[in-house]
This record gives structure tokens, C-alpha cells and sequence, in this order.
């Protein structure tokens, strides 16, 4: 028995950029920034004010069993919708229902800290003394919590809402490896396909962190680029100036499909799934491996699992942060692999346009990649001035570049030590 | 020839015991860990009981003390079960390639703690006491522990333990609510059967016992507001029952390959014979009443295992003591099991422990190959008048010793994911 061969027939995206997969593509290779400072909240006394926010959200039609769809939801449905029809499968569409899946990376709802006020001062007047009664917190929470919407915050919500509305009745789950998570999606979703667990995934990632408890946790971790007045400059990875990423928000939504039951329902194939790569960092919670060596292992891995030579790879979408640690750790690690600028391929990084979408990273990047394959033209690294001794590499700067390429590699490697690498290939026929 | 995954070794900690073997002899004694909430002052609010973890002490399982201030509740009970798991595999002293040792963990939304949170919303209020996110920015947030945000990430589970075992092999966390730990059971033994780890921990952990969650999960009428004794509230297919109780704690397995555990002289328990996982497509918010979703997600384990449903022993409910599962799932399990349907014993242990969500399918999982090793079955305790559609050999009260080769283990997820395990006994 041959391997069964996996293809991506549809895709689907929400960034900063906008909504649509081919307005996502146009202004990536313009090169242009969805960083702008955020004006959901009024952030003017929080030390980060800028962010990869979505003006003015996408509508999405409201599903009649719930009062108000969690933003990592809404995302998901429109990203989802857009990647289903692109892939042909909509009413009509000729895939079995039982064998369509849904395997997503998710954030969860917001936590709207504001909502809990009214407990918070009712726990306070209790507790007195600036202790906090639970009792008290609980029984006014009782009279204040609307449990549809935080029912809503759950990070499965965004998949369950997704399968529901495209009618898909095969492996479902949803994941969150942190940054990694959208990437991970399609990896799993690949290997679920190959073992002839489904004959349709649709697979990738949905986030939205732009909100008070997050902006304060990230900038506590010192993670995030305080580049408050520059917003469009701010993300700038693998430059010297960088100092942080930047969060953004949306959702990438890939269509995987079995080769042959692509071919015989002529779908348009555009590109082909081939490796996939997984490892663990063990190293800290906080930061990544300073030396790269697990993130290399799982390039490695992919590319074995791919059967192809670094060699073949034609284009790298980095992970590429814009921290200090991500950059150059990624950029050590390509260059084990691939050897040094001249020798390694073409690397960018995405995140210098939309900021970082942490559990829908991934998937955005991997759209880059099959556009990448499909057009032949590599999106940029924009806001990339200043060279970095230890980030050497040809970042693709500033400017998309055409070149016909192979194999493309997506990188993704998430807080807390998770390493996913995907592999794509140009669909060339079979 | 598919690669064969088998269980190795196990770790728990319940609501009714605070290590696997514990939790299992309590469970075959039909004893409730379910009682009064002793974490917070609940009185006065209309649910005042729970499965709460007592007695557990995390720094008897964490060996670097300071990384006790970034785990919560969950994280901890995660980070104890893989230890013990790890002990009784006897792979603490004959370590697995770390390169081909991975983690999949079930988990889930972590809640947000008044204590946490409490110092900076009530930072952030203006004259009027009305939220100024102005002042969070200036003053509230600056009251938040600095690294709450590592406490709050599901995938922080995996990640310690993968850290305190060096398991540097694929990595992942489900956050499927209900059923992701059988899910990440599930994963796991994909990921050996396709040949990319020797050894994977897998399992769930879960703690939601505070009053947010609960606040929610009681409006949503979910959770039952019995007045009875709180060990007899959570009464899966019980004519009376009316809610599930929440449960908190975490189960972890050792699985791995045949090969690998033949190799090193492991003990094996049970083999990880079939995985399935389906969603209903019906409606967000509850089951399929004819349980459609349910059957898919049971056949396709059966057909992934090779044997028919007539192979099947024992069934490990999810069983979650609400209206709407346990008909739904009673209709599920009749439809797969056939003829036999009143003849094979399905119980549910959330009559024991409560409903542990993104644990929940992990300690179903254990209990299933337990029963396999001992010979014996766990009752569904609090089955005084059996519901007239709940028509099924529930194993009412008392545990049943008999011969176990194969289980289905069933988690029914509140939004319609599906997953279940068939699990077999070695050599099968």
C-alpha cells in the first residue's frame, strides 16, 4: 500500500492585515503593517499600547444557540468559512461528513477582568482590611456573571463552533501549545490524514490576547516591544533594535484533504503537506533553549520525515519574534542545519507585518508558505535595518522577492517548549 | 505490522485518594471523595459541594521547590501524577531516550482566582467604585503577581513535566473540556504507533473548584444543587439525579511501544488497542438524544482495536449524572452493544469522584486498566431507583469481580466532541 499524500485545497485568514486570504496575500508582499495602537481599550496608562488589533472585527452570522461568541470563535468561523469554500466543499461539496475533521490551536475567550468588580468590592467590604471575602465574592459573582459568555471563554469553543457550522462530524480536537499550537494543528492533522483517520481536516489557528490581563502579563514577563510610537516599525525581527514582539490577533484556517479524494472531487490543489516535527525544549517555562538545540531537532525531524535534504528547502517562514532570545536562537539553530547565509535559504519572518497571533501564528504563517510555493515570491521581513551580528542570515528584508521555490518549512515554537516544524511542497501535478 | 502500544505504568491523584492504588480501592469500595467544599466558604450559595483533593501535598512531587510559586492547583496534581507514573514504571531508573520521550496532557481553562485577581480590580476603581481601566494600567495591575500568567497557561502542565523528566519527544496539550484526556490517551498512542517516541506520559489534570467556575457552571445548570448528603449527590442513570459535582485531580499513564517495554523488562498492564473521536454537528450547547455523535466516536475505536463490539466486557461511562448524557449515552452504548446491551457491565466512577473535565477521561482510562489487572469492576454508587430509559447494567452500588479483556472507555464532551479508548488486557 502506498502512503496516502496530503494537499492543502483551501485556506482562509483574518490578520491585522484584514480579512480574506488574497488581501492578507497582497499587502504581506507590499510589505505592509497591521500594528497600530490599540483603540478596543483605553490603554494610555499601560506600558504597552500598541498591538496587531482587527479594525473593525469581522461579522460573523450568530449561532442561534449562544448569546455572544468568544473573539477566538469569531475568528475561527470566518477564517473556517472562507477556507471551506475556498476548497470547494461547500453545500454540495462532495466530502462524507463523518470523514471531515476539525483539529484546531485555540486561545481562549477574554477575560474581561472589568466583570468582576461588583464581586471584587462585594469580597472587599466583607473581607475588610484589604483581605477579600470568598463567600462574599461568590454570592455577588452569583448575581453578576453572565455564564453564557464565560461558558463562551472556553478554548474548545472555537472548534466546536467551527465543526458545527461546517457540519463536520470526523476527529475533532483543539489543542494549545502556546505559539505553537496552529502549526501543531496541521502537523497532527497531516499524520491523522496519512493513517486514513479522516479524509478532510480542516486544521489550523485562532487567538486573541489584545486585552488587560494579558498586555499586563506579557510586558511583567518583559516580553513585548514598548515601541509605543511607532507602532508599523515596532515588529522588527532578526534587527539589532528589536526589543519584543508584538501581539496580534486573527485566525489562519487550512483545508487538508487526502490526495486522491481531492483529485476526484477536482478540487484545486494547492500545495502538498510532507513533514512534520515535534519536540520539547525542557529546558525553562520562561525562555527558550538558549542554544536552539531542540528547535534544530524538530527542523530535523521534519525534514526527515519529509525524506528530503536541508538542501531542498527553498524558504524558510521563521518563527521569528522580534524578542532578543527568539531570534538569535532561531537563527543558530537554521544555521547548524542549513549552513550560513549564502548556503541556507531565504528566511522571513511574517510576525514584522501582523505581530504575534500565538495559537493562530502558525497556521498564518503556513497560508504564507503555500502562497509562497504557489506564486513563487517570498513575503518580506519588514523593519529590517540594522543588522545583528548574531542574526546573519538573508531575512528577505524589507522587500518580497521572487523566487521559485520547492519546499517551504514554517517554524512555530511556543512558550513553554514546544517546537513544531511543518514541511510544504509546490504542487507540481502527481 | 502496526506497532502495538501497551500501558507501563500509572500515577493519580483523586478526590477519594491520593495515589493511583488508593483511588482505585476507594472506587472498588464504592467510596465518595465527594463533600462539603472546605477551599472557600461556600455557604449560603446554592452548590456547596464538590470532589475535592484533600491532603495532598505537591512538595512531596516537586523537586524544585521554587517552581511550587508558578503551578496551580492543576499543575501540581499533573506534575504528581507523572511522577508516580514514572516511579512505577521503573523507568525513573532506567530512563527512555529523552529524544523519544514525549507528554500529551489533557487540561483546560485555568480559573481565575479572587485571591489573584481580587488586589487588582479593586486597584483600578475610581471615586464612584466603578472599574477605571485608566487606573489598572497606573496602579491595578501592578498588584497582580508578576508571573500569574504562567499559571494560567493549560500547556504549562506538560511543559513542567517535560522539564522535570526531560522528555524532550513530541509535546502537546488537548483542551477539549470533557473529553481531552481521553483524547491526549488517544494522541499519544498515535504518536508511538506511527514510530515518532518509544515512551509517552499521557493523561489529564484539572482543578476548577473555585467560585467563579462554579458560579458558572451552576447557571448554566449544569452542576447539581442537591441538598442530600454530598456523597450521594452525584448519581449517574439514577431516576433522582439532577447535575454533576465537580471534581478536581489528575491521572497519568505510561504508555509505550511493545517493543520498548518488552526490552527493558517493563510490567505491562493492558494494551491501548483502539482510539476513535467524532463530533456531533448537532448543537453546541448538548448532546445528540439518539447519542449519534457518541456511536460514531465508539465505532471508530472498535474498528481502529479490530474486534467487534461482542469483544467488549466492560464500558467506562461518562456518565456525568446529568438528564441529558446519561440518556443520550445509555441510547449510544444500547445501539453499539447490541443484543448484549443488558448484559455488559457499564459504570461510571464520577458517582465517586464527581466530573474531573479535562482529567475526567484519564482517571476512566486508569480505572479501565485496573479492572483488566484485578478482575473486578467499579460500581456506579447512589443507584437506589435506576432511571426507566437508563436501561443498562450500571453495576448499581457494589463492585462485581469477573474476568476484564477488553473496555471502551467513553468521554462525552458538553458541546458534542467525542472521544473513546478501547483497552485490552496483554497478551490479548
Amino acid at each position: 500500500m502506498t502512503a496516502r499524500r496530503v494537499v492543502v485545497t483551501g485556506m482562509g485568514l483574518v490578520t491585522p492585515l484584514g480579512s480574506g486570504l488574497e488581501r492578507n496575500w497582497e499587502r504581506m508582499l507590499a510589505g505592509a503593517s497591521g500594528v497600530r495602537p490599540i483603540s478596543r481599550l483605553d490603554v494610555s496608562t499601560m506600558e504597552v499600547r500598541i498591538a496587531g488589533e482587527i479594525v473593525p472585527l469581522p461579522e460573523v452570522p450568530e449561532d442561534a444557540h449562544v448569546r455572544e461568541l468568544g473573539i477566538h470563535s469569531r475568528f475561527a468561523l470566518v477564517a473556517g468559512r472562507e477556507a471551506w469554500a475556498d476548497a470547494g466543499l461547500g453545500p454540495g461539496g462532495g466530502a462524507d461528513p463523518d470523514r471531515v475533521g476539525v483539529f484546531l490551536g485555540s486561545g481562549k475567550g477574554i477575560v474581561e477582568v472589568d466583570r468582576l468588580t461588583e464581586a471584587v468590592k462585594a469580597a472587599a467590604r466583607a473581607g475588610g482590611a484589604g483581605a477579600l471575602d470568598k463567600n462574599a465574592f461568590l454570592l455577588r459573582a452569583l448575581e453578576t456573571t453572565d455564564p453564557y459568555r464565560r461558558h463562551e471563554e472556553g478554548y474548545e469553543r472555537s472548534g466546536i463552533h467551527l465543526a458545527a457550522a461546517l457540519g463536520a462530524r470526523g476527529p475533532f480536537w483543539v489543542c494549545i501549545t502556546a505559539c505553537a499550537a496552529g502549526n501543531h494543528a496541521l502537523g497532527e492533522a497531516f499524520c491523522a490524514i496519512r493513517r486514513g483517520d479522516a479524509e478532510v481536516v480542516v486544521a489550523g489557528g485562532t487567538h486573541s490576547q489584545i486585552d488587560l490581563m494579558s498586555l499586563a502579563g506579557y510586558a511583567t514577563l518583559g516580553a513585548l516591544s514598548t515601541r509605543n510610537d511607532e507602532p508599523a516599525r515596532a515588529s522588527r525581527p532578526f534587527d539589532r533594535l528589536r526589543n519584543g514582539f508584538i501581539l496580534g490577533e486573527g485566525a489562519g484556517v487550512l483545508v487538508l484533504e487526502e490526495f486522491e479524494h481531492a483529485r476526484r472531487r477536482g478540487a484545486r490543489i494547492r500545495a502538498e503537506v510532507v513533514g512534520y516535527g515535534n519536540t520539547a525544549d525542557c529546558y525553562r517555562v520562561t525562555d527558550p533553549h538558549p542554544d536552539g538545540r531542540p528547535a534544530e531537532a524538530a527542523m530535523r525531524r521534519a525534514l526527515a520525515s519529509a525524506g528530503i535534504a536541508p538542501s531542498a528547502i527553498g524558504y524558510i517562514n521563521a518563527h521569528g519574534t522580534s524578542t532578543a532570545q527568539n531570534d538569535t536562537m532561531e537563527t543558530a539553530a537554521i544555521k547548524r542545519i542549513f549552513g550560513p547565509r549564502g548556503e541556507a535559504p531565504p528566511v522571513s519572518s511574517t510576525k514584522s507585518m501582523v505581530g504575534h497571533l500565538i495559537a493562530a501564528a502558525g497556521a498564518v504563517e503556513a497560508v504564507a508558505c503555500v502562497r509562497a510555493l504557489e506564486e513563487g515570491v517570498l513575503p518580506p521581513t519588514i523593519n529590517y535595518e540594522n543588522e545583528d551580528p548574531m542574526c546573519d542570515l538573508d531575512y528577505v528584508p524589507n522587500e518580497a522577492r521572487e523566487r521559485r521555490i520547492d519546499f517551504a518549512m514554517n517554524n512555530s515554537f511556543g512558550f513553554g517548549g514546544q517546537n513544531i516544524v511543518t514541511v510544504f511542497r509546490r504542487f507540481a501535478g502527481a | 505490522m502496526r506497532r502495538r502500544i501497551v500501558v507501563t505504568g500509572f500515577g493519580a491523584v483523586a478526590p477519594n485518594g491520593l495515589d493511583a492504588e488508593a483511588f482505585w480501592a476507594a472506587c472498588i469500595a464504592g467510596r465518595s471523595g465527594i463533600e462539603r467544599i472546605a477551599s472557600f466558604d461556600a455557604s449560603g450559595f446554592p452548590v456547596q459541594i464538590a470532589g475535592e483533593v484533600r491532603g495532598f501535598r505537591a512538595e512531596d512531587y516537586v523537586p524544585n521547590r521554587k517552581s511550587l510559586k508558578i503551578m496551580g492547583r492543576n499543575i501540581r496534581f499533573g506534575v504528581a501524577a507523572a511522577q508516580m507514573a514514572m516511579v512505577q514504571s521503573g523507568l525513573k531508573e532506567s530512563a527512555p531516550d529523552p529524544e523519544r520521550f514525549g507528554i500529551v496532557m489533557g487540561s483546560g481553562i485555568v480559573p481565575t482566582d479572587v485571591e489573584e485577581i481580587g488586589p487588582a480590580v479593586a486597584g483600578s476603581l475610581d471615586a464612584q467604585g466603578n472599574f477605571d481601566v485608566r487606573r489598572f494600567g497606573e496602579s491595578g495591575q501592578k498588584l497582580l503577581f508578576p508571573l500569574w500568567l504562567l499559571k494560567h497557561l493549560p500547556n504549562m502542565v506538560a511543559a513542567h513535566v517535560s522539564i522535570i523528566h526531560d522528555a524532550r519527544g513530541c509535546n502537546n496539550t488537548i483542551v477539549t473540556a470533557c473529553s481531552a484526556s481521553t483524547q491526549a490517551i488517544g494522541e499519544a498512542a498515535r504518536i508511538l504507533e506511527r514510530g515518532d517516541a518509544d515512551v509517552m506520559l499521557a493523561g489529564g489534570s484539572d482543578s476548577r473548584i473555585d467560585p467563579l467556575s462554579l458560579v458558572a457552571y451552576h447557571l448554566l445548570g449544569a452542576v447539581s444543587r442537591s441538598t442530600r448528603p454530598p456523597a450521594e449527590v452525584s448519581r449517574p442513570f439514577e431516576r433522582d439525579r439532577d447535575g454533576f459535582v465537580l471534581g478536581e485531580g489528575a491521572a497519568v499513564l505510561v504508555l509505550e511501544t511493545e517493543e520498548h517495554a518488552k526490552a527493558r523488562g517493563a510490567t505491562i498492564y493492558a494494551e491501548v488497542a483502539g482510539y476513535g473521536s467524532s463530533f456531533d454537528a448537532f448543537a453546541v450547547t448538548k448532546p445528540e438524544p439518539d447519542g449519534r455523535g457518541a456511536i460514531r466516536s465508539m465505532r471508530e475505536a472498535l474498528a481502529d482495536a479490530r474486534i467487534p463490539a461482542d469483544a467488549i466486557d466492560y464500558v467506562s461511562a461518562h456518565g456525568t449524572s446529568t438528564l441529558l448524557n446519561d440518556r443520550a449515552e445509555t441510547a449510544a452504548t444500547r445501539a453499539i452493544l447490541g443484543a448484549r446491551a443488558r448484559k455488559v457491565p457499564v459504570s461510571s466512577i464520577k458517582s465517586m469522584i464527581g466530573h474531573l473535565i479535562g482529567a475526567a477521561g484519564a482517571m476512566e482510562a486508569l480505572v479501565s486498566v485496573l479492572a483488566i489487572r484485578d478482575g473486578v469492576v467499579p460500581p456506579t454508587i447512589n443507584m437506589d431507583h435506576p432511571d426507566p430509559e437508563c436501561d443498562l447494567d450500571y453495576v448499581p452500588n457494589r463492585a462485581r469481580e469477573m474476568k476484564v479483556r477488553k473496555v471502551l472507555s467513553n468521554s462525552f464532551g458538553f458541546g458534542g466532541q467525542n472521544a473513546s479508548l478501547v483497552l485490552s488486557e496483554y497478551p490479548g
